[in-house]
């Protein structure tokens, strides 16, 4: 099966901010150092199902 | 359901010089607490003993962050961290892809899940033992790149 891309979405996507994709995961809608300010963008951009996440670390590792 | 893996982004280093990216079993949750809800992603994680989030979105959620059910956890490192812990509804949401089709079926499940300002740099939950296996059958095709939730 096709892995979920989620390097390209995130490709210029800035560091340490919350995200809001579309829930196609297709692009972000929205940014903000904040998840309520970036899901309220988001929303207000026409994207009622946001996917909220952050970028991941350059080492996402998870041990 | 079957969901795919999620390629993530990784900066090669000494150990893995030649891996720019990394599969990962992730679902797409929405969590609900009263009026409030949030889509955000969590990482099945079968050695995590219970479920938690980033604290940001408990917030998002009006879970009172400290409250008085906190629990202390680590990690790979001997250093204490703290969860505070609340009932809310999670749902797993479908993640379509051009080998799924949109038929199948959310999943919904009450969840006692912490928030840690710990995982706030990672930026989405991680879904362990208690609350999640406790409940659910998890097979890994991680050479198939999916993984299915009974």
């Amino acid at each position: 099966m096709t892995p979920i891309d989620l390097v390209s979405v995130l490709e210029d996507a800035p560091m340490g901010e919350w995200l809001a994709l579309s829930f196609k995961r297709d692009r972000i809608v929205a940014h903000a150092p904040n998840l309520i300010d970036a899901q309220k963008a988001a929303i207000e951009a026409g994207e009622p199902m946001p996917i909220m996440m952050k970028v991941p670390p350059p080492y996402p590792q998870i041990i | 359901m079957k969901i795919p893996y999620s390629d993530l982004r990784v900066k090669p280093d000494a150990a893995f010089p030649n891996r720019t990216s990394l599969d990962r079993p992730i679902v797409a949750l929405l969590l609900n607490r009263g009026e409030r809800n949030v889509i955000a992603y969590a990482t099945v994680d079968s050695g995590a003993d219970n479920c938690v989030f980033p604290a940001s979105i408990g917030i998002a959620l009006g879970v009172d962050i400290p409250n008085p059910r906190s629990s202390l956890f680590s990690g790979s490192r001997d250093e204490r961290q703290i969860a505070y812990y609340e009932e809310i509804q999670a749902t797993i949401l479908p993640m379509e892809s051009a080998e799924i089709g949109a038929d199948q079926e959310p999943i919904s499940f009450p969840l006692y899940a912490g928030f840690c300002e710990t995982l706030e740099h990672v930026g989405m939950g991680l879904l362990g033992q208690e609350g999640f296996f406790s409940r659910f059958a998890v097979n890994f095709f991680h050479a198939q790149s999916y993984f299915e939730i009974l």
